[in-house]
């Protein structure tokens, strides 16, 4: 099997199942009986392949995990509650107080707080650098730094970094890259091939199969020498390349309790047999509407990585296949202009998500940004006159003529 | 020879190396299993060319999900 859409569908069953299913049934169940007090020993101790209790593993999500693995060629994958719960879950399993991470200002608003309010009470430092220019990351990047993380296309700036240009500065410096890559999936980019160690994704969005369940995802791309991170080092000299996800598993996403349901396991291993089909047609929508809007007299500008017009073009040519995601967005001459937008759809729905099959319009300043002060939120490059659409798989002549009507209210 | 493997006894020709060892105890996707020899981590790579001997401690270990 070559393709991504023929691996999604017919990708190699982990277990096959005791009454022939095509699906994977969901398992959902807390708890698993063993045959002996010996076998839930050897279980506990990760000694006998066997599932113990779902909040660590279970068979549904095991499942879904695999098809991932499968199809992100990674070396091992670990499914989660959410996106948020897979970022989190990484940082505390590299860094720790005292230490720090370079990151970007551009990042989605809720990462931001994660870093800033949430993590940096416990000690760690957030290191903030324009993700465009490798050097000023490097020299950001000292002995204490722990990890490097960006977004593979910004959201809602549409930024698009150079990932073999980072990858090579901090694998020189010895520290793990680690993106995410929500907004592209596997489809679009294959993070291992270009020396990215840690894949993360919300499998709220694209993976999902038009938001229908939460979900997030850890992929270990295989890339990155786990005794070189500190807090690894002494688990991966006794076990290997799997020491992240294997600390994960046996300590860090079993503390904190993260798990994926398995019933959204089931759902969103359902979305990865259309994904392929899905972004295909949720990119192909999203650069029509772009150009669209580009053409609009009353659009100030247009934020998207697949026009010829961005300067990040090149760079989502080479990296994505020819793609430049679903989500677009644009500035008016003010905010209010931007909410007359916003207020004049119809069919386009005014939510908060991105990649779903449904096309969503938001204004990221008042929102998902709404914590940080107008001084950041310009530091974020989030201006008060900036909309973002998220665009689904509808005909595209709907989607035009809800804009066309929409722009005419202005 | 005898072995301990996962903590039980286990009988395996004299001069056998860890790959047969692993092919004998049916270990399913040898591929998702770290090992260690006595406390010792191999490597993947190693597995042909690791004897083992008598006495030795072996360990399969296995990370639920969607490991290697």
């Amino acid at each position: 099997m070559k393709g991504f859409s023929t691996k999604a569908i017919h990708g190699v069953r982990f277990k096959p199942d005791a009454h022939g299913s095509l699906r994977m049934p969901i398992y959902d169940t807390v708890s698993f009986e063993h045959e002996s007090a010996k076998a839930i020993e050897l279980a506990f101790g990760g000694k006998r392949p066997a599932h113990a209790y779902t909040r660590i593993s279970n068979p549904t999500i095991e499942d879904f995990e695999q098809k991932m693995r499968l199809l992100s060629g990674g070396m091992a994958v670990l499914a989660l509650s959410s996106g948020m719960a897979a970022i989190s879950n990484l940082v505390m399993t590299l860094c720790e107080a005292g230490t720090n991470l370079v990151t970007s200002r551009h990042l989605f608003g809720n990462t931001v707080s994660l870093f800033e309010h949430s993590l940096k009470p416990w000690g760690l430092e957030v290191r903030y650098a324009d993700m465009t220019n490798p050097a000023e990351v490097a020299s950001l990047i000292d002995e204490n730094t722990r990890l490097v993380f960006l977004e593979i296309i910004t959201n809602p700036q549409m930024e698009v970094a150079d990932i073999k240009a980072l990858s090579a500065i901090t694998h020189q410096k010895g520290v793990p890259l680690i993106l995410d890559g929500t907004v592209t999936t596997p489809v679009l980019f294959r993070s291992k091939d270009f020396g990215v160690d840690v894949e993360i994704l919300s499998s709220t969005k694209y993976i999902s199969g038009g938001a229908t369940s939460v979900g997030g995802v850890i992929i270990d791309n295989g890339n990155f020498d786990w005794k070189q991170a500190p807090r690894l080092a002494e688990k991966a000299k006794r076990i290997g390349p799997m020491a992240m996800i294997a600390t994960l598993r046996m300590e860090v996403y079993r503390n904190l309790g993260a798990c994926l349901a398995p019933h959204n396991a089931y759902l969103q291993s359902l979305g990865l047999e259309t994904l392929g089909l899905r972004i295909e047609r949720s990119c192909d929508n999203a650069l029509a509407l772009a150009q669209f809007l580009e053409s609009a007299p009353k659009v100030k500008k247009v934020n998207y990585p697949g026009l010829a017009t961005s300067p990040f073009n090149a760079l989502a040519q080479s990296q994505f296949g020819g793609y430049g995601g679903g989500i677009v967005s644009f500035e008016m001459e003010s905010r209010e202009a931007a909410f007359r937008i916003i207020d004049g759809v119809g069919l386009i729905k005014r939510a908060t998500n991105v990649n779903d099959n449904k096309s969503m319009i938001i204004h990221p300043a008042s929102t998902i940004f709404c914590e940080y002060s107008p001084e950041e939120k310009l530091e974020m490059q989030v201006p008060e006159e900036l909309i973002r659409l998220s665009v689904g798989i509808e005909d595209l002549e709907d989607l035009i003529d809800d804009l066309t009507q929409a722009l005419e209210t202005v | 020879m005898e072995l301990m493997v996962n903590g039980e006894k286990v009988t395996l020709e004299g001069g056998a190396n860890l790959s047969a060892l692993l092919a004998q105890q049916k270990v399913e996707n040898p591929a998702m299993v770290s090992v260690q020899i006595n406390g010792e981590f191999v490597e993947k790579e190693q597995y042909e060319s690791s004897p083992l001997a008598e006495g030795d401690e072996v360990d399969f270990l296995y990370f639920m999900g969607g490991g290697y």
